[in-house]
């Protein structure tokens, strides 16, 4: 290990080992969420989830994957190759770079950037272009209205995210996602901008394509949306993104509103992860409870609802801070 | 009502001939028989005096064929049966599709089965059957299609103008309505028409009728509408009754009243759970298959079937209700009043499903005319017409309820009518339950092959879909010569393309959920 | 229609993947994902069992695809007419391999109770159309009759049964 540490120096060793933790913690998040969402569905379905497959069901995960390995690697014939091949890579990306600014306790970072949130504001923006590339490589009618309607879905609900965080930067002075957390040391940031919080929650559930904002893959109108053509490992990597996804956004939510690592006796990173997969499990509620949104009042809910409440509260707060 | 309309009839059109038959012999009060050139002056009649659509059938009588329609009245009983033959080589006759919109799909079924062109009607496409068919299925002697009418099948185009791009949906589903296809066309979001493809489900039950005896043919009402073959099934039980006048004793009538009862409630629920499965939440769809079971369960301690069941025998039932049954239908009957709480609290009160439903898909009250809707469907449109209170039939006429209607006519009423029904017919059970006598189950000396007396019967009963009718033709042999049956989600159905006209995509699918189509009993 | 099971597209391999395939099977056995395909009376008795009772999802086999695209399962549940049969067998040709059929039903293991003699319109039976690994009888068959089928598939997927068969004791 010191010879390591000598030989490529110091921060590259410190990258590489935050990379290769990321990148399980990435896997683990995703088998985890795959058996929590169906245990969950099932318990409020007043009935068991997997139960068979390993102990709790814990080994189904892991059976599901071995399942999609093993699939045929079919490509239909009238797909546009490079952005139907292209669309699963790039899906994954933004994610795993999302990752790298993420404080999960106060030595465990991967890399504290000082413009931190720019990083991944930018980074999620991306996500949309490979549902885009998705739909349109499928040259398929009911990928194309999937992908269209995520495209507009993802546009309108960035300004309230943005929006939303706001608030906080200007609280903390800084860009960082690490002295944000440091900046919640007496009292977390949800007290003073409950709203803000309720904003960048249901902003970010309608970012990561999840009920009540799941159009693009709109079951029982469009068969399954942009993925439809997607079989096998290209299909489970959409599904890992959109897991991934769920997590990093409730991560952000813990770091910007809740504290971060930030909690008595237990280790921070404990905190970290029992904060996040609060505000996750509030987000499997969700999509067993309510219905769909239509689109037209999805894009009014964003632009005449949202918009003008955060921008409202963005002028409080800065108002309030100068004074 | 009857006497008044004869006599305007008679005034206005000379030479028909209108005869009184006896209603309860034969289902109907007036029977008139036309003649081409006097049918759209009658139906025009029909029309000003505010009759709806009930039916329009045909009979191949092998020197003839014959149309018969059915007129009937929402505000007042008064069943009209217009006749007209026409001859059966190169059939054709005038069209009542530019009166009555109902009749454009009734007369394209019959174009295809039977072969009888209509003229001037817009479009004579195949609706159930499909090309590799060679002939006309429910004539009686072997007819082939002719290269001319083969022509006519064949003209279902897709057009595509600019601008606009056509989508399919189905009929493969992911919403449960089961197979029906949808053609789009649409502008973005916007349907700019949408029309229905039937026929995938078409398993020849009419053609059936025709080769089996009567109580062979019983167990087929079951498949046609499985979530509420307990109606069917009595529609036809009480139709056989009628036309062979076999008496049916008291108990047997309670009895069918309280499983006719438990199966609306079971087909109600699953239809809360499909239509909230088409808006996006999944959940009610357990919750309503958990209260389902229970059904089920009670149901299949006296039948022995879940689904497709076949109790109602000719005279009565198949066996007797025990004292366990009375128990789980009272213990059922405690656990749902409490249930009700749940689906409140869940959906009715649910914002997102408010705004999903309220104001769309609204029905007016003439349009539902032109068209012969029945059922929920209709009284969501100020329309309160339930067959059991105007026609009674089995044990309805000592029982109290009143009927549900709606306001507006849009999802949202149509799906608190239904909820209300269900409220009732927990009303109505635990009536019967309490007024129900001792007695046999069952009239003895019912002959197993039944050879009933030459003449025609039609009777309706209220499906949790709406009026079901059966026209049953016999000629004093052991097989219907004709037997048509009336289906409510036809009806239904026929209306959703006007409907859908201008919606968002999303829109259509909860329309189409909201109007609860069972396909197999539309493709018969 | 593709083969079942692993194998390799080469055709002089005389390799054999024991053990991987030992896995990928018991893998395969147990995260079945069907497809939305219920046509008649017979899909309310698959929902049935796909509900709280009965629950399928015990099994891993409960998440219900709708695209053909993502399914390896294929459950025939209710009857196919000569004008949905060019559909259906487009389904199963999009369906990537390895993939199953149950017949589910008696309208589609031999055309059931609509078989006459004049009858121009049902298909008697769906092994006419696609290769069907599993008949579970039944008009319709009962949610525990569907597991049953399912059961047996699993066995036939890997060799083992999962639950013993019960015994009658008359």
């Amino acid at each position: 290990m010191d010879e390591l540490i000598t030989i490529l120096g110091r921060e590259t060793v410190r990258t590489i080992l935050g990379l290769t933790g990321t990148f399980l913690i990435v896997v683990l998040n995703t088998l985890v969420l795959t058996w929590a969402e169906r245990k969950v569905a099932g318990h409020m379905q007043r009935r068991i989830g997997p139960k068979e497959v390993g102990p709790y069901g814990l080994l189904q995960p892991i059976a599901d994957t071995l399942k999609l390995l093993g699939k045929e690697i079919l490509t239909p014939r009238a797909v546009e190759r490079p952005l139907y091949y292209l669309a699963p890579t790039i899906v994954f990306i933004p994610v795993l770079v999302s990752f790298i600014v993420i404080p999960f306790d106060s030595y465990l970072q991967v890399k504290d950037i000082n413009v931190g949130i720019l990083v991944i504001l930018a980074f999620s923006s991306l996500s949309v272009l490979s549902i885009l590339f998705a739909g349109w490589g499928s040259n398929n009618k009911y990928s194309l209205i999937g992908s269209i309607r995520s495209v507009a879905q993802n546009i309108a609900y960035e300004i309230p995210l943005l929006l939303s965080i706001l608030p906080v930067i200007l609280i903390a002075n800084s860009l960082s996602l690490k002295d944000i957390v440091e900046a919640q040391k007496g009292i977390w940031f949800v007290v003073y901008q409950p709203v803000a919080f309720l904003t960048f929650f249901i902003a970010s559930v309608a970012e990561t394509n999840r009920t009540p904002f799941d159009l693009p893959e709109a079951e029982s109108e469009l068969v399954a949306g942009f993925h439809t053509e997607y079989s096998g490992m290209r299909f489970a990597f959409f599904f890992l993104a959109e897991y991934t996804n769920i997590f990093i956004v409730s991560a952000i939510a813990t770091t910007f509103f809740l504290g971060g690592y930030q909690g008595p006796i237990l280790p921070g990173i404990v905190w970290f992860f029992v904060k996040s997969y609060l505000l996750v499990f509030i987000i499997l509620w969700f999509r067993w409870t309510f219905p769909r949104v239509r689109f037209d009042q999805l894009l009014n809910f964003s632009w005449k609802i949202l918009i003008p409440v955060s921008l409202l509260n963005l002028l409080i707060t800065g108002g309030i801070l100068k004074i | 009502m009857v006497n008044t309309i004869r006599e305007k009839i008679k005034a206005k059109i000379g030479d028909v001939e209108v005869t009184e038959v006896s209603y309860t012999e034969k289902g109907y009060h007036l029977s008139i028989s036309a003649i081409k050139r006097n049918l759209l002056p009658l139906v025009h009649f029909f029309d000003e005096h505010l009759f709806y659509l009930e039916d329009i059938c045909c009979v191949d009588y092998v020197e003839y064929l014959e149309l018969v329609y059915f007129f009937n009245n929402y505000q007042s009983l008064c069943r009209m049966k217009v006749t007209l033959q026409i001859e059966p080589e190169h059939p054709q006759a005038p069209t009542i599709s530019h009166i009555y919109d109902g009749a454009f799909w009734y007369e394209r079924e019959i174009h295809e089965f039977f072969g009888v062109v209509f003229e001037n009607h817009p479009n004579m496409a195949y609706l159930f059957l499909h090309d590799g068919i060679e002939f006309y299925p429910l004539r009686k002697k072997m007819v082939l299609v002719s290269d001319e009418d083969k022509r006519l099948l064949n003209s279902f185009k897709v057009e595509v103008e600019e601008d606009t791009f056509s989508v399919n949906m189905g009929p493969q589903h992911p919403s449960t309505h089961g197979v029906l296809r949808l053609v789009l066309k649409m502008d973005g979001e916007y349907i700019e028409s949408a029309q229905p493809v039937l026929g995938y489900l078409h398993r020849m039950h009419e053609k059936m009728a025709e080769n089996r005896g009567y109580l062979q043919f019983l167990p087929n009402p079951g498949r046609m509408d499985y979530l509420g073959a307990m109606a069917f099934n009595l529609g036809y039980v009480t139709t056989v009754e009628k036309l062979c006048g076999i008496p049916v004793p008291e108990r047997a009538e309670f009895v069918r009243v309280i499983a006719v009862e438990l199966n609306r409630i079971s087909s109600h629920l699953l239809w809360i759970g499909a239509f909230l499965a088409d808006l996006g939440a999944f959940t009610p769809f357990l919750y309503v298959f958990d209260d389902r079971e229970n059904i089920l369960d009670v149901l299949e301690s006296i039948t022995g079937s879940r689904l497709t069941y076949c109790y109602f025998r000719f005279g009565g039932l198949y066996n007797d209700i025990n004292e366990s049954f009375i128990e789980m239908t009272k213990a059922f009957l405690k656990r749902m009043w409490g249930r009700f709480n749940i689906y409140e609290n869940l959906i009715t009160k649910n914002v997102i499903f408010i705004n999903r439903t309220k104001n769309i898909g609204t029905i007016d009250q003439d349009r539902a005319r032109k068209y012969g809707i029945s059922g929920p469907v209709v009284r969501s449109a100020r329309q309160p017409y339930d067959i059991r209170k105007v026609e009674p039939y089995a044990a309805y006429k000592e029982l109290d309820f009143d009927i549900p209607s709606g306001e507006q006519g849009d999802n949202f009423d149509r799906y608190m009518v239904r909820i209300r029904e269900m409220e009732i017919s927990l009303r109505i059970i635990e009536q019967a339950i309490d007024k129900m006598p001792e007695g046999p189950f069952r009239t003895e000396k019912v002959p197993k092959k039944l050879k009933p007396p030459k003449g025609d019967v039609y009777h309706t009963v209220e499906t949790p879909r709406g009026e079901l009718g059966v026209y049953i033709v016999s000629d004093e042999s052991d097989t219907p010569y004709r037997m048509r049956w009336r289906v409510p989600s036809f009806s239904n159905l026929i209306i959703f393309p006007h409907l859908a006209r201008g919606t968002l995509m999303a829109d259509a699918v909860s329309i189409l959920g909201s109007l609860d189509l069972v396909i197999p009993e539309i493709d018969r | 229609m593709g083969k079942r099971g692993f194998h390799l597209e080469t055709k002089n391999l005389s390799v054999k993947f024991a053990v991987v395939e030992k896995i990928l099977n018991l893998a395969r056995a147990n995260s079945l994902w069907p497809m939305t395909f219920g046509l008649a009376c017979c899909a309310i008795e698959m929902m049935a069992a796909a509900m709280s009772r009965f629950d399928l999802d015990r099994f891993g086999a409960a998440l219900f695809r709708p695209s053909p695209r993502q399914a390896d399962l294929m459950i025939v549940s209710g009857t196919v007419t000569r004008k949905m049969a060019p559909t259906f067998v487009t389904l199963y040709e999009q369906m990537p391999s390895p993939k199953w059929v149950i017949a589910m039903g008696n309208c589609a293991i031999s055309g059931g109770p609509f078989v006459f003699e004049g009858q121009y319109n049902v298909v008697e039976g769906v092994d006419l159309l696609v290769p069907v690994d599993v008949y579970v009888p039944g008009c319709p068959p009962r949610p525990e009759a569907l597991l049953e089928g399912i059961l047996l598939l699993e066995e036939k997927i890997t060799g083992k049964r999962r639950f013993p068969k019960p015994e009658a004791k008359w």
